[in-house]
């Protein structure tokens, strides 16, 4: 059915723009954005179209892409003179996480790594920031009672009040966090056996006040430890990102700590490659100090995603001592936009799993 | 999903009653295991020994009208019961769940 305007113009029907969206895929869902149901509030006014593009990540990587094409294939319909698509964006639940203490966290994601020192911090603030910076609910635990540094990185080091039985997170750069170093004074070690860090993990996860959450990213510890055994018995975490140095030494540990990740069924999200090369300050030019490629190749071997390589950049480095995460306090910085776009692609790969992870419950 | 993956991935676990424990696995497969052969073979450190795997709880011990009191989820790899004699340290991953399957197609495979 047509309708005619008062130029004599034919309107486009709701079915024929529907039909035309159909042709849009998500390129990490597979689907068509019309199946998958992200098309909201269709309006036709005349030749003006109307409506929401309501995505599974404000973090989208291929946001621009699907928009851009959306807009081009309705305009080429007869009758339609211009587009109008807001861009909003819904997290989904990832189905086993409402049926735990933590309701309104809708995704857990563990950052981990095999041996410690590769940077593992320094990624997790920085997802962490880019994903709170596109738009989402950001929380972030700080798991890594042997050398907490978020409080550093984040640059708040006080203790997080409590209300009643339940502890208030510290909120910086938009994210909410709370680390296992807040419980002690600064310069005091956690000197814990097993039973001691278990308990201190699962009060950070139930006790703090959490609130609604998109992602709530988890810097573990480095290795395969208490912590990360409580975890993985304690929560569904929806997936974990391993971080290494491209060198075989930290590689070859960063497979343990993998391993462990697969036999507890936490699925692997990807690799992140930190330390990948050094540009020289001087000259601009790049070396791979520690190898080159190393990251790429694993996470090709064992079937995974690799997320993407961070250079050795001192900016990095210095925004982290002063406690404003570099994609924050310089976002256009060229390792600013590399670790967007890994934060993107984790968000990419949570959405995934959303649409894909099959609820188990005892019957 | 590899195969091997899906014959050790439950999509559905159910206490059909308290002697019995089902799981339809993702490869189709049905497992039906008596709630007292799960109690033997629990694989927690005071039933079996950590270093040797030696049974520490003798099977004779444990009566075959033992009942299945609760079943929890652990996170997403294994399932942890308590039994009515109050025993519930230990947690079963999917694979040792596949394992004890007693019916006679898997006990040619074992």
């Amino acid at each position: 059915m047509a309708f005619w305007n008062k130029d004599g113009k034919s309107t486009p029907t709701e079915e024929q723009i529907l039909g035309e969206l159909k042709k849009v895929l998500d390129p990490d869902l597979r689907k068509d954005i019309v199946s998958l149901g992200f098309i909201r509030n269709l309006k036709i006014e005349g030749s003006a179209v109307h409506f929401d593009m309501n995505l599974t990540t404000p973090a989208c990587p291929v946001k621009d892409q699907m928009r851009d094409q959306a807009i081009a294939l309705v305009k080429a319909l007869p009758g339609v003179d211009s587009v109008d698509v807001k861009m909003t964006a819904e997290v989904r639940q990832a189905p086993q996480m409402d049926k735990t203490a933590m309701k309104g966290v809708r995704n857990i994601i563990a950052v981990g790594s095999g041996k410690g020192g590769v940077g593992k911090s320094t990624i997790a603030v920085n997802i962490a920031a880019s994903l709170a910076a596109a738009g989402a609910k950001v929380g972030l635990l700080d798991a890594d009672i042997y050398g907490p540094t978020t409080p550093i990185m984040l640059g708040i080091e006080t203790a997080p009040k409590s209300v009643g039985t339940r502890i208030q997170p510290q909120v910086s750069a938009d994210v909410k966090f709370m680390s296992m170093g807040l419980l002690v004074k600064t310069d005091q070690p956690l000197i814990w056996r097993g039973p001691m860090a278990t308990k201190a993990l699962q009060q950070c996860l139930f006790d703090v006040d959490w609130g609604e959450l998109d992602y709530l990213v988890i810097d573990l510890p480095p290795g395969t430890g208490d912590v990360h055994l409580t975890l993985a018995q304690s929560i569904p975490v929806t997936g974990a990102v391993i971080v290494t140095t491209p060198q075989d030494v930290g590689l070859r540990i960063s497979m343990k700590t993998l391993r462990m990740l697969q036999q507890t069924r936490v699925p692997i999200l990807g690799i992140v490659e930190n330390m990948s090369y050094y540009i020289c300050p001087h000259c601009n030019s790049q070396d791979h100090i520690f190898g080159h490629g190393g990251g790429a190749r694993a996470a090709e071997q064992l079937g995974i995603p690799f997320l993407g390589e961070v250079p050795l950049d001192m900016a990095i480095r210095t925004q982290s001592d002063i406690g404003s995460p570099i994609v924050v306090a310089q976002p256009d910085a060229s390792s600013s936009r590399t670790l967007r776009q890994i934060a993107e692609k984790v968000a990419a790969q949570v959405s995934i799993r959303a649409f894909e992870a099959p609820v188990l419950e005892v019957e | 999903m590899p195969l091997d993956q899906k014959a050790s991935t439950p999509s559905r676990i159910k206490k059909v009653s308290p002697l019995e424990l089902m799981i339809v696995w993702a490869d189709g497969h049905e497992s039906h295991i008596a709630s007292a052969v799960l109690r033997r073979e629990c694989p927690c450190a005071s039933c079996r020994d950590e270093m040797t795997g030696a049974r520490i709880l003798l099977p004779m011990h444990v009566a075959d009208d033992l009942e299945l009191r609760k079943i929890q989820l652990v996170g997403q790899y294994a399932l942890q019961f308590e039994w009515a004699d109050g025993h519930h340290t230990g947690i079963f991953s999917f694979e040792l769940l596949r394992e004890l399957c007693p019916c006679v197609d898997c006990r040619k495979k074992a």
